[in-house]
């Protein structure tokens, strides 16, 4: 087969594939503008209208719809996945780090590592709240319990992404700092972080957007009502009749993604300047 | 010398890197207000030596001493021993002012505002950088982040500044200029320097005494001079790539090679026996001459210019090539006969014997 | 003073692991040993103590319901894993191997991000009214005139379970095969070329087994992904499809830790195996 004819028939095949990705999000998209209160979630659209994004903001009079219980949670969500991207970021950043130099067991403790964000959710949740309710005897909440186990799924994240931009560092520049009498951590703070500083962005966005979107490790580790995260506030939706708002807060969401996004994208692109030139610096040598 | 006028020394330092030894057992001291050249091929363990006294390695055994102190155990910031990188390390996210002005801003000793001014703007005047201080890095040309590394690391005022292969990234014009500055300015400032290269040419013309170091061993040490025409040993007289070498046989003060046997009045001890003479000692004559000293027969190849010498190259019967120098300033240069038989001669005491017969 | 701080570099990398290590030991490690250990556990209706006991050991492999999620779960992985595969594979080709500028694979490649902007359950929520008899699948295909009645069996069904899975899983073996796919030396496939040798050769004695590592990468995302599942098998089919996690999931509902900790082990197991399985084939570490 020559691949004068494969490149275009994969090329037909890689649109099926990318509609085949989008196909619910056009679904929701569609029917998130469903005629309300009284239209369904599903087909057909039996009047286009707006009502639902505006139930979500509380700018429609009551109905029998009860309002996404969202507010609180996403409140919730937005500082656990900020508190998750913190610590785990800092460990991230820690350990690869240890990694520069070899040390004995270094095989091991990198699995124990990467072993974190292998195992599912419903197995470290449940453990997590076995200990919690019959050993240590304490209440699980959002910012105790399930924050321990949101960092223990990210921290591995950011810590491969370090790696790998710690292994491709060139550290003569701390060894000049260092023969110039400046002290190994003011030589962190003053030339390695700011020459790492995109990975350390991009392991931020990581352990940010898994976190705001975990749900099995919350799902088990969050207490009563009062500790509901996003997802799980999505997830008691299940089980009731669920309706067009949901889709509604769908695209919401993907929106305010989309935004995060082009932040980071910003801030990217500012730091990554930084880091071509050490790259040029490599190149005469 | 005595430890207290040496500006450094070290002293029997091993360092091995899984199993292959970079060091051994090296002893090596330099005084104040020294140049000193450290020469070597790949592999010879000269950045090793230099990294182990600047505190970036820790050596197995051994211990390294600076100003009197022993250094051996104490970390490269608190050593205060400058080091100029080959890729010249510079800050990238700094300019150059803060490049320069970046110990003196973060070390352990603060500095006022207003020292720190001052002399930055003078070690930039004396490099040569004036005008360029608020660029970035990567806006300035090789040559200038040469100067920046130097002035980075002179500005501190080290007692000793180690440069690894400081010239290496420099295209060869610029090269020898700068050879030029890096000396004028060190004797400015009255700093010893340790500059490690793998050019001969380099060692040759930069320091005051030259170390030669094969394989992790010191081989020979000396001033330019002496290195050049006494080498201390055949891998020695390879290096310096200015030596024809013989192999044969050496028996009773008389050597046997490829021209025939030789007298040799004086033997330098050897684990080979090798007969050397320099390129420029060679004479190239008519087949037809009655050769009253050592003479080889040889074939004519081809000739290159190489600036302030012509290098001409002959094949001997046994297919080993030789090379014959003719310095421009004594002539202007014979041509010769492409694939036509001419004799070399030289005098006998120019050459330099080694041998396992010798002192 | 020298030999303190001798002692102090060598110790550099301890403390700055430490952390790290402590709170994967104490987050990770212990939960699941402690899953394994309450599993032996006594489970009276409403009680449980820690008086050890094989009882809800036997009562799992007794009983039809638990023992039958077991197999539902490695069949629907299995079948999850295989269509993943080969959905996202000829992607992977294309954007790894025959796009030759790097920012159109990378835009490719965020075009296929972009739909994880979704919250998960959201678009695990979108399937349904995508499956039903009144979804859109049907609703285009009958407008097509592919079809004249609508498909019930998309819906409600282990077939929706496993559209569903699959949809949302294949981006993770289009990324680690689309990576290793663009790490391949196009010299070598020229040299091949050169050499006389058809598309086909070339793919099978070159290009896949240099993908390899990166089919092993998403075929690792991938099973993780699907043996932890509840959500997907909850929302899509109706209670019918029962995998080891929604075994979990009610059994803590009910209070029965005992058992949803044996479920809890099993699970373990069967993904330590698979884990396992994988890492032979390829070594990860050196690919770092």
């Amino acid at each position: 087969m020559e691949s004068r004819v494969l490149k275009p028939m994969l090329a037909v095949y890689v649109v099926a594939f990318i509609l085949f990705l989008y196909g619910p999000f056009f679904v929701l998209g569609i029917l998130s503008f469903q005629e309300g209160p009284d239209g369904g979630p599903q087909f057909p659209i039996t009047e286009w209208s707006t009502y639902w994004y505006r139930q979500i903001f509380g700018l429609t009079p009551p109905s029998r719809i009860a309002p996404l219980p969202v507010g609180e949670a996403l409140i919730r969500s937005l500082i656990l996945a900020f508190m998750t991207m913190v610590t785990s970021t800092v460990l991230g950043v820690m350990s690869a780090q240890a990694f520069r130099r070899k040390f004995r067991g270094s095989g091991f403790v990198f699995y124990l590592i990467v072993l974190g964000m292998m195992v599912p959710g419903v197995l470290t949740g449940l453990g997590t709240s076995l200990l919690a309710n019959n050993v240590f005897d304490i209440t699980r909440h959002w910012y105790t319990t399930a924050f321990a186990t949101h960092v223990a799924y990210t921290f591995p994240f950011a810590f491969l992404v370090m790696l790998a931009i710690l292994n491709r560092f060139d550290g003569s520049v701390e060894e000049a700092a260092w023969s110039l009498g400046v002290s190994p951590w003011k030589t962190f703070r003053k030339v390695t972080f700011p020459l790492i500083f995109p990975g350390v962005l991009s392991a931020m966005l990581f352990a940010f957007t898994l976190s705001f979107d975990e749900f099995p490790r919350s799902l088990f580790a969050a207490g009563g009502s009062e500790d509901q995260t996003l997802p799980l506030a999505i997830y008691g939706t299940f089980s009731v009749e669920i309706h067009p708002n949901i889709f509604a807060f769908g695209v919401l969401t993907t929106l305010f993604s989309f935004a995060l996004l082009s932040v980071y994208g910003i801030l990217m692109g500012l730091s990554v300047r930084r880091a071509r030139k050490l790259a040029m610096q490599e190149e005469i040598a | 010398m005595t430890t207290q006028t040496a500006i450094f020394r070290i002293d029997g330092v091993t360092k091995s890197y899984g199993g292959v030894k970079a060091l051994d057992s090296v002893t090596l001291e330099a005084g104040v207000n020294e140049y000193l050249s450290l020469l070597g091929p790949s592999g010879s363990g000269k950045t090793t030596l230099l990294r182990v006294i600047a505190g970036f390695e820790v050596p197995d055994s051994g211990r390294v001493f600076f100003q009197g102190r022993d250094i051996t155990n104490l970390p490269a910031h608190e050593r205060g021993i400058g080091f100029v990188f080959q890729n010249f390390a510079l800050f990238p996210h700094l300019t150059v002012r803060q490049n320069i002005a970046f110990g003196m801003a973060n070390g352990a000793v603060p500095v006022s505002a207003q020292e720190t001014a001052q002399r930055t703007q003078a070690i930039i005047d004396m490099v040569g950088l004036t005008g360029m201080e608020d660029r970035g890095v990567d806006q300035i040309s090789g040559g200038q982040r040469q100067r920046v590394a130097l002035a980075r690391t002179l500005v501190m005022q080290p007692k000793l500044v180690l440069l690894d292969e400081p010239l290496g990234a420099l295209d060869a014009n610029l090269r020898g200029r700068m050879r030029n500055e890096l000396r004028a300015i060190r004797e400015r400032m009255g700093v010893t320097f340790l500059h490690v290269t793998g050019s001969e040419t380099e060692a040759l013309a930069m320091g005051d005494s030259v170390v030669v170091l094969d394989r992790g061993r010191i081989i020979q040490r000396g001033a330019p001079d002496d290195v050049y025409s006494t080498p201390a040993s055949p891998d020695v007289a390879h290096f310096l790539n200015r030596f024809n070498l013989f192999d044969g046989t050496l028996v009773d003060g008389k050597f046997t090679g490829a021209f025939g046997t030789v007298a040799a009045a004086k033997v330098t001890r050897a684990p080979r026996d090798v007969y050397a003479i320099r390129y420029d000692r060679l004479r190239v004559m008519p087949l037809s001459t009655a050769a009253k000293g050592p003479a080889l027969k040889a074939t004519y190849i081809a000739n290159e210019y190489l600036g302030s010498s012509v290098m001409n190259f002959f094949e001997a019967a046994d297919g080993k090539v030789v090379e014959v120098e003719h310095h421009l300033s004594l002539g202007a240069p014979e041509t010769y006969e492409p694939r036509q038989d001419y004799l070399l001669t030289w005098a006998a005491d120019q050459a330099i014997v080694f041998g396992r017969e010798g002192k | 003073m020298s030999d303190a701080t001798v002692t102090a570099k060598r110790q550099g990398p301890s403390w700055l692991i430490l952390p790290g290590i402590v709170w994967m030991a104490l987050f990770m490690v212990v939960p699941i040993a402690m899953i394994c250990y309450v599993s032996f556990w006594t489970q009276t209706t409403f009680n449980i103590s820690s008086t050890p006991t094989l009882a809800s050991w036997k009562q799992f492999f007794a009983s039809d319901t638990y023992t039958g999620a077991l197999w539902t779960t490695v069949r629907i992985w299995l079948i999850v894993l295989a269509t993943t595969f080969i959905i996202g594979y000829p992607t992977a080709l294309f954007v790894g191997l025959f796009v030759k500028s790097k920012t159109l694979s990378t835009v490719l490649l965020v075009i296929c991000v972009i739909p994880f902007w979704t919250s998960f359950l959201i678009r695990v929520l979108a399937w349904r009214p995508m499956l039903g008899k009144e979804g859109a699948i049907n609703i285009i295909l009958q407008k097509l005139h592919i079809i004249s009645q609508p498909i019930e069996v998309l819906l409600f069904t282990e077939l929706s379970v496993i559209i569903g899975m699959s949809q949302i899983y294949c981006v993770f073996m289009v990324g680690p095969i689309a990576f290793m796919l663009g790490r391949i030396d196009r010299n070598i496939i020229e040299a091949a070329r050169d050499l006389g040798a058809g598309f086909g050769r070339i793919f099978w004695k070159i290009i896949f087994p240099l993908s390899l590592p990166g089919v092993v990468v998403g075929a690792i995302f991938v099973s993780v992904m699907v043996l932890g599942e509840f959500a997907t098998s909850g929302a899509l089919s109706g209670r019918k499809v029962n995998l080891l996690g929604n075994i979990i999931v009610t059994q803590v509902g009910s209070l029965k830790w005992a058992m949803a900790s044996v479920t809890g082990v099993i699970l373990t197991v069967v993904m330590g195996m698979v884990i396992a399985a994988f890492l032979r084939i390829v070594d990860l570490k050196r690919e770092l």
